[in-house]
């Protein structure tokens, strides 16, 4: 069954041009300058990314004498060990994979029946709650923060125990929310409504059309939204520096903070490198395998990076 | 269909909880925590006491604060001008029709998706390093370093402007490519260069996309923090403070500048900054007046 997605109508575009086109020396001459910048840009990304691999997998007085790269004692894959043991990261490491993977989930609950009644049904409030979820995505942190620090602290809920991290997840939740649900809504409303007529007719309650044919149908798009999602929520620094407050409690990018800032009297270097990896690692390993989906996402249905 | 209401407040009922107890409630509650006297954040609101537009003229006349503010407009501005100069430069670059398109698009985007600590760090100890960094030249040929107060903020705009360039690149690549390629066939017959190309087709067609790029560029400039905090070497950096950091030092942190406690500047603080994307947001709606064209 075709799903109406805008989104994957391009790469089909494209190979049918390049099937036309062959290779046309003129052409690509032509195009020569662009080659090179945006080659010099990449190539710096590489360097960027791929001395820091190298630094994770050398020892701190090579990093410190420039010879990143050249490995002279060889590959030292034993920082990875140190720094998951010792120093913190396999719990920030836990944390963050904790607290993603439990807002991811619950924001597909929460978002999609309400982003599918938004799309479907004529109620009142409805426009009022489209252009509510729409404003929120241009609210910036600093005008929700306060009251959401009092309100936590008044209940007593970073108390660094289950109850803080009941609050982070939350969090995580709440400001994904509005995110989320327009990204879907606009996904619900792209699907056909053959769907559920027929169902209607054949005597289906609403609420079974929804989770029995609707969510299913939906499922690229919550892919999708539930890899930015994801990658938001493990990035997520300023609100986990003011509700984490604890290393026990700590996501990965507070936590890398907090290991940088104390590397300056521990002076392992290269295991802050190999940590600085580890962080990296998850999102990056998505983004090998799911970068086209990631990049269609970006402009398809979303408005946020 | 028939109409169910039942199902409709199920359905709406928990994000609805969610967005009213993370955004509707605070933000009510910030703009009117913005007009009283409150000498702790936890304080209940019958501890407040209200003081008028005290707390924003007290701000305006903050020296840290003008600072952060104007660190802030210069990193929206100069660093607006050099991502959305970049990002639109790759984009048409990218949609000239070279080889290789989805994966020079790929790494583009990359930076994005990395954590900004973990690139504050690369940037900080690889690129900017004065031992073995790879723009030290720059700086040795001028006799300075990339890390000392005088040129701190350069490097972090560089830094900075580098991890945005991919997703503003996107926006405009998805903008050009909606463009029908009949235009650009029509300017080829009249005998347009790919200069007047770009400059009267591809640009004059991609006012909207301008706008989102530039709305989305303020609301995270609005929320800039993590790389302040991490090129700041004090606890409230001047050379690179920004308003968040000065909210963050002013409420919850230990910070060295803080004169007074008082959460209702915290509070104004973020009036200010939303004011500043209402700003921007209505001044490119004016300015780039929506294309009626359809393409």
């Amino acid at each position: 069954m075709p799903i109406p997605a805008p989104v994957q109508a391009a790469p089909e575009k494209e190979n049918v041009r390049k099937l036309r086109e062959p290779l046309h020396s003129h052409k690509q001459l032509k195009l020569l300058p662009g080659y090179i910048i945006i080659t010099v840009w990449v190539l710096f990304t590489f360097m960027l990314l791929g001395w820091v691999l190298c630094a994770s997998l050398s020892t701190t007085p090579e990093i410190f004498k420039g010879a990143v790269g050249t490995f002279p004692s060889g590959l030292h894959f034993e920082n990875y060990v140190k720094a998951w043991g010792s120093q913190n990261v396999s719990r920030i490491f836990m944390n963050s994979l904790g607290y993603s993977i439990i807002s991811c989930f619950a924001l597909i609950f929460i978002c999609a029946p309400c982003a599918y009644a938004l799309s479907r049904f004529k109620f009142w409030g409805n426009k009022a709650m489209q252009s509510g979820f729409v404003a929120a995505m241009g609210v910036p942190v600093a005008m929700i923060v306060l009251p959401l620090f009092c309100l936590v602290a008044q209940m007593n809920m970073m108390d660094n125990g289950i109850r803080n991290r009941i609050v982070l997840i939350f969090l995580y939740i709440g400001i994904n929310v509005p995110y989320t649900t327009i990204f879907l809504l606009t996904f619900f409303a792209n699907l056909s409504r053959s769907f559920e007529e027929a169902a209607s007719i054949d005597g289906c309650p609403p609420v079974k059309i929804f989770w029995k044919i609707m969510f299913p149908m939906a499922q690229p798009g919550i892919i999708t939204v539930t890899i930015f999602n994801f990658i938001n929520i493990w990035n997520e620094y300023f609100l986990s520096l003011i509700f984490a407050n604890s290393d026990q409690m700590r996501p990965v990018a507070v936590g890398l903070y907090s290991m940088i800032n104390s590397m300056k009297y521990t002076g392992d270097w290269s295991g802050m490198f190999a940590a600085v990896v580890i962080v990296f690692l998850p999102t990056f390993l998505l983004y090998i395998f799911l970068s086209e989906k990631i990049i269609a996402g970006v402009t398809a249905g979303g408005v946020k990076g | 269909m028939k109409r169910n209401k039942g199902m409709i407040v199920a359905f709406i009922l928990p994000a609805l909880f969610f967005f009213a107890l993370t955004f509707v409630y605070p933000i009510i509650r910030t703009i009117l925590m913005s007009f009283f006297r409150i000498d702790n954040v936890t304080a209940s609101m019958a501890q407040w006491q209200f003081s008028g537009i005290d707390n924003y003229t007290k701000l305006l006349s903050t020296p840290v604060f003008k600072t952060a503010l104007l660190n802030l407009l210069k990193i929206w501005l100069f660093g607006g001008v050099i991502v959305m100069a970049l990002a639109l430069l790759f984009a048409v670059i990218l949609s000239s029709g070279i080889r290789g398109k989805k994966f020079f698009r790929a790494v583009i985007y990359l930076p994005n998706i990395v954590s900004a600590v973990a690139l504050a760090v690369m940037w900080q100890q690889y690129v900017f390093s004065n031992q073995y960094g790879l723009l030290k030249p720059i700086a040795d040929a001028g006799g300075w370093q990339w890390l000392d107060p005088e040129h701190k903020f350069l490097a972090l705009l560089l830094a900075y402007c580098f991890g945005m360039v991919g997703y503003h690149m996107l926006i405009f690549l998805s903008g050009i490519e909606r463009i029908s390629t009949d235009y650009f066939e029509a300017g080829r017959i009249d005998g347009t260069n790919q200069f007047t190309q770009f400059r009267y087709i591809t640009l004059s067609l991609l006012k909207g996309v301008f706008k989102t790029n530039i709305t989305m560029w303020s609301i995270t400039s609005a929320g800039f923090f993590v790389w302040s905090q991490l090129f700041s070497s004090v606890t409230t950096d001047t050379t690179v403070i920004t308003p968040l950091v000065y909210l963050y030092a002013q409420t919850f942190g230990s910070g060295n500048t803080v004169t007074e406690r008082n959460a209702g500047l915290g509070a104004a603080i973020g009036i200010v900054l939303a004011i500043f994307v209402v700003i921007v947001f209505w001044v490119c709606n004016t300015a780039l007046k929506d294309d009626d064209l359809e393409f």
